[in-house]
């Protein structure tokens, strides 16, 4: 990369998804410790592993549609989601800087490589959850 | 009252969360490889939870700290990205292992992958113990092609170390183990891929481990989001362990700009060998092959085991130190 700013650049979007992402969680634990659970489950039934691997108490029964009306019934599981969420998209945002770069320095050998790398990563998440579920 | 319990396995999490976040930072591991263990032989925690949890928090661990190396321009973004196609491309396959493993009832296996996982990756670690910079090899066709060179400032030697990377294809199939690890023990795999780097590619030990702390992020984002729809993250333990080794990777930054890498290899293998031989002990336990004793057993022979392994490697290092001094 000749433009070394990119690196200052990449560093304040890893540091801004990890705060966000974090605070998104912490204010989710409160809430849910307040509230004595989320998403019609008591804190003691999310606590406990067993139960919750038994009776199907995780990732997969929070929709990620629900995420808007969980957020305004300020409900602690789906604060903790998107701060998940917030993470798993941060390190992307590294890949589509250094695409960016890649393209002004005219580094079509990188572009084509980190276009691969994010293709990657949408499959991951778009394509395979339908062959999976 | 019972909300003060739960408050306390809150809590509880989270302090084995930052020590792992710790260790992993220091490493270049990433906290999942030491958290998924302490997830699962002291919390009694599932795998596929310990693993969901694991390799999301493994996310924050590499974008906490990979924002503090990139910033003093050690990491190698570029080498990082090209060889992100491999470790993104194996995630995938490795998480849908783990789907495959999981929905077939046959989670023991993984166990002992974890701990062969974690016991082999010492082994590049011994063999090239206290090399800082490693020896100067030809440029191949790759380097130039591929562009691996670089730069950076070492505050501990102090001086500007320039280097040149070599056998990209090489470290491209290192980097389709570690991202096929990674979403299949839910861990960021730092070990396999400071190995495809290290030795692969001959980088300097600095570049690899700091340049490894932001790829599996990258890698651990391709798993997290297909471990999310096959439900294996719950959010109670998720938010602690993301928290927890966010907070221990912050202060495992901080030490490791001022340690010595031969310091850092030896934290590297003392944990290591306990908890893989541990991981190992459960899983045969699981099916009862060969191992049928109690766990409480189990911990302490692989706390022999491990001691006696630490011990044989740091007298062999030493002696090789000492017929060198003579």
């Amino acid at each position: 990369m000749k433009n070394h700013d990119d690196e200052i650049i990449i560093s304040y979007f890893l540091r801004a998804g990890v705060i966000i992402s974090v605070s998104f969680i912490v204010l989710g634990v409160i809430l849910m410790f307040v509230k004595n659970g989320g998403d019609g489950f008591t804190l003691s039934q999310l606590s406990s592993y067993n139960y919750a691997l038994n009776h199907g108490i995780d990732s997969k029964s929070l929709p990620l549609g629900l995420i808007p009306e969980g957020l305004r019934s300020l409900d602690g599981l789906y604060f903790i989601t998107v701060g998940l969420w917030v993470l798993i998209f941060t390190p992307i945002t590294v890949v589509f800087i250094g695409w960016i770069s890649f393209l002004e320095d005219k580094n079509y050998r990188y572009v084509l490589m980190a276009s691969i790398v994010l293709f990657n990563l949408f499959f991951a998440m778009l394509v395979v959850p339908r062959f999976i579920g | 009252m019972s909300l003060i319990f739960i408050l306390i396995k809150f809590i509880s999490i989270l302090v084995g969360s930052i020590f792992a976040g710790f260790i992993g930072s220091l490493t270049g591991l990433g906290g999942g490889t030491v958290l998924v263990p302490i997830l699962t032989l002291f919390y009694g925690i599932p795998f596929i939870f310990a693993a969901g949890a694991s390799l999301i928090s493994t996310i924050a661990t590499s974008a906490g700290s990979a924002s503090a190396y990139t910033r003093k321009k050690i990491a190698n973004i570029k080498i990082g990205i090209g060889l992100e196609i491999a470790t993104t491309t194996g995630a995938i396959v490795g998480s849908l292992t783990l789907v495959f493993i999981d929905r077939h009832a046959l989670i023991w296996v993984v166990y002992v992958i974890f701990g062969l996982v974690l016991l082999f990756s010492l082994i590049p670690t011994i063999r090239k113990i206290g090399a800082e910079v490693p020896p100067e090899m030809p440029p191949d066709w790759t380097t130039r092609v591929f562009q691996l060179t670089g730069q950076y400032y070492d505050e501990h030697l102090k001086q500007t170390v320039k280097y040149k990377g070599v056998r990209w294809w090489l470290g491209e199939i290192v980097m389709f183990f570690a991202g096929f690890v990674s979403g299949l023990l839910g861990i960021g795999s730092g070990a396999l891929k400071v190995l495809g780097m290290d030795w692969a590619m001959n980088l300097p030990m600095k570049v690899t481990t700091t340049s490894s702390n932001f790829m599996i992020g990258i890698t651990a984002a391709t798993g997290s989001s297909i471990y999310w729809y096959e439900g294996y993250i719950n959010v109670f333990i998720a938010a602690a362990t993301a928290i927890g080794v966010l907070i221990g990777a912050f202060f495992g930054a901080k030490v490791l700009v001022r340690i010595s890498n031969q310091n850092i290899r030896w934290v590297f293998f003392a944990i290591l060998s306990f908890l893989g031989f541990d991981m190992v002990f459960k899983g045969l336990h699981i099916i009862n092959f060969i191992i049928t004793f109690s766990l409480t057993i189990q911990f302490f022979i692989s706390i022999a085991i491990s001691i006696i392994m630490i011990s044989a490697l740091y007298i062999h290092t030493r002696r090789k130190e000492w017929k060198e001094v003579k």
